[in-house]
């Protein structure tokens, strides 16, 4: 039991510097300016994580005006667009093929008309 | 009895003694005497005319309903017939379409380009300029192949199955042909043969294929000029290019057959996976490679269907085939209707895994080896053939052998890996089934973790 605690405590201790170090590193990413790679890849994470911090705001501030729904976002608005797309292609496929059958059985109507001509 | 009826008799009678002959009138081993059985049954079906060879054509891509041997006998079915003179075809056209062919198109062939027992196709050009169901313009002088059913054949076919009626009534009762379910069989080809015969139902088919893989620069399905089909016509877009038997001459006009029956197999996964709709009768007479280096895509007479939990379960039995786990295919395969007592279970996932070592461990796979066997097997143990389930493993042994026949060192499985295990990873990542499966899977990983 005591081992299960002290892994559970050493996870906890992870998550708590994992969450303490990803603090730090959006506030110096926060304070970095565009191309700024003194530091080489460490600023490139700070940066990164600071861009990450940024929209994760937005999607809360984004969840908060939807009353709790997910509000479209960049990529969802992209998302949806090829879902319309693809419906929109699909049913003018749908269209497009009774066309097709229209157009067999107008041909078999004019051959019976012809028929009952001849 | 009829005079059809007598004739059929005779030509059963004969081929029952050829088989008997055969088969040293059952002394011989048991594999032996069913390939004498299947052999027969393939010449009486090429003797007896255009129902018999449908008939045959459709058990060939239904394990679920004869024995290994037959599938694989009954696929070398001869469909050759002479031609019919092309004044019978003018008529059909008129018939049909309402005015001689002359009159319908710019030019029309006399001479056929292909003849079988049901069908006749001749090259004609278009007279005025047609707008296809996928939006593409096929000018006026375009190439078109017309497809016309053979007069008096649908009479033939309907006076045929009127005498297998008959005999079928007769089956069902004596005891150990009735378990076959003569009637029910019998209705059931009837309902393909009445879908074959009305050449629209191929033409919506083709249609459907072209929609699906409209983003697939690779794949050519002739379109359908519906002004010019009907029931017993069906006029489609020419396929110029090479058959399979031909492949030398394309790949030296540059075409890189190899790369294209990777993606053969691809395209073939992506039908029965991501659509759920198969050409089921993929042979390489139905197959050519185009002057561009595409794949033609031709006769959608037997489509097969997928529902999307099938599409599921036929992934999870692809990648666990491909993996060569025995257990976990068997398992997918019940989600498919396969039911295994649990009595022959162990036997049967030995079996499986015994195969799947011979035939799939190996460079290349052999599919078809691997199918052979389990099917067998399967027959063994008296375990049903789900019909969907049969007509799948044998359109997957026909793609194996349509993409031998451009490479004969492609490997299916390993051609199928990626886009199998592609699939299942997206289905096993889709959001609904993480929601479902991550509390079960953190309380088994937690209890695993506190054992």
């Amino acid at each position: 039991m005591r081992d299960v605690l002290r892994f559970l405590a050493a996870w906890a201790l992870v998550h708590e510097s994992a969450d303490e170090g990803w603090r730090a590193a959006v506030t110096r990413g926060a304070g970095l300016s565009p191309g700024d790679l003194e530091r080489g890849p460490d600023d490139f994470v700070d940066g990164l994580a600071a861009l990450v911090d940024a929209e994760k705001e937005r999607l809360k501030r984004d969840l908060a005006a939807d009353g709790g729904g997910v509000a479209p976002t960049e990529g969802a608005s992209d998302r949806r667009d090829a879902d319309l797309t693809a419906a929109l292609e699909a049913v003018r496929f749908d269209l497009a093929e009774l066309r097709g059958r229209i157009e067999s059985l107008q041909t078999s109507v004019d051959a019976l008309h012809a028929e009952r001509d001849d | 009895m009829s005079a059809r009826g007598r004739a059929i008799a005779a030509v059963a009678l004969r081929s029952g003694a050829s088989a008997a002959w055969r088969s040293g009138f059952g002394l011989r081993p048991r594999a032996e005497r069913r390939r004498a059985v299947a052999r027969a049954l393939r010449l009486a079906c090429e003797a007896l005319g255009p129902t018999f060879i449908k008939l045959g054509q459709l058990a060939s891509v239904r394990p679920d309903l004869v024995t290994p041997e037959m599938v694989f006998e009954l696929e070398r079915l001869q469909d050759r017939v002479p031609a019919v003179p092309v004044d019978a075809i003018r008529d059909v056209i008129r018939r049909e379409l309402g005015a001689a062919p002359e009159h319908l198109f710019a030019s029309f062939d006399p001479e056929p380009i292909a003849t079988a027992s049901i069908a006749q196709v001749h090259e004609a050009t278009l007279a005025a300029p047609y707008r296809c169901v996928n939006g593409r313009l096929l000018e006026a002088g375009a190439r078109v192949a017309v497809k016309v059913v053979r007069p008096g054949v649908a009479r033939l076919i309907a006076d045929d199955l009127a005498v297998a009626r008959r005999w079928a009534e007769r089956a069902e009762r004596i005891r150990w042909l009735a378990r076959w379910g003569p009637n029910a069989l019998l209705r059931e080809f009837e309902s393909s043969l009445a879908r074959e015969l009305d050449l629209r139902v191929e033409g919506r088919v083709g249609d459907r294929f072209a929609f699906d893989f409209a983003d697939d620069p690779l794949v050519m399905v002739p379109a359908v000029v519906w002004t010019h089909t009907t029931r017993s016509v069906l006029t489609s877009e020419f396929v110029d290019g090479w058959l399979l038997s031909e492949l030398g001459e394309a790949e030296r006009a540059g075409i890189d057959a190899r790369a294209l029956a990777t993606h053969g197999a691809e395209v073939f996964m992506r039908q029965v996976l991501v659509f759920g709709r198969y050409h089921a009768d993929l042979h390489p007479a139905n197959l050519i490679v185009t002057r561009d280096g595409r794949i033609g895509y031709i006769d959608f007479g037997i489509a097969g269907r997928t529902t999307p939990p099938q599409r599921q379960a036929i992934a999870q039995v692809l990648v666990a085939t491909a993996y060569g786990d025995a257990e976990r295919a068997l398992r997918a395969s019940r989600a498919l209707g396969l039911e295994v007592p649990e009595a022959v279970e162990p036997a049967l996932r030995s079996g499986v895994a015994r195969l799947m070592r011979a035939h799939l461990a190996r460079s290349p796979a052999d599919v078809r080896g691997f199918v052979t066997g389990f099917l067998g097997l399967l027959a063994e143990h008296r375990i049903a053939i789900p019909e969907g389930y049969g007509m799948l493993v044998k359109a997957l042994v026909t793609v194996e052998g349509v993409a031998r026949a451009i490479d004969p060192d492609i490997d299916l499985i390993e051609a199928s890996k990626p886009f199998t295990t592609r699939l299942v990873a997206a289905q096993l990542l889709r959001p609904e089934r993480l929601r479902e499966r991550l509390p079960a899977a953190l309380r088994a990983a937690l209890a695993e973790l506190m054992a």
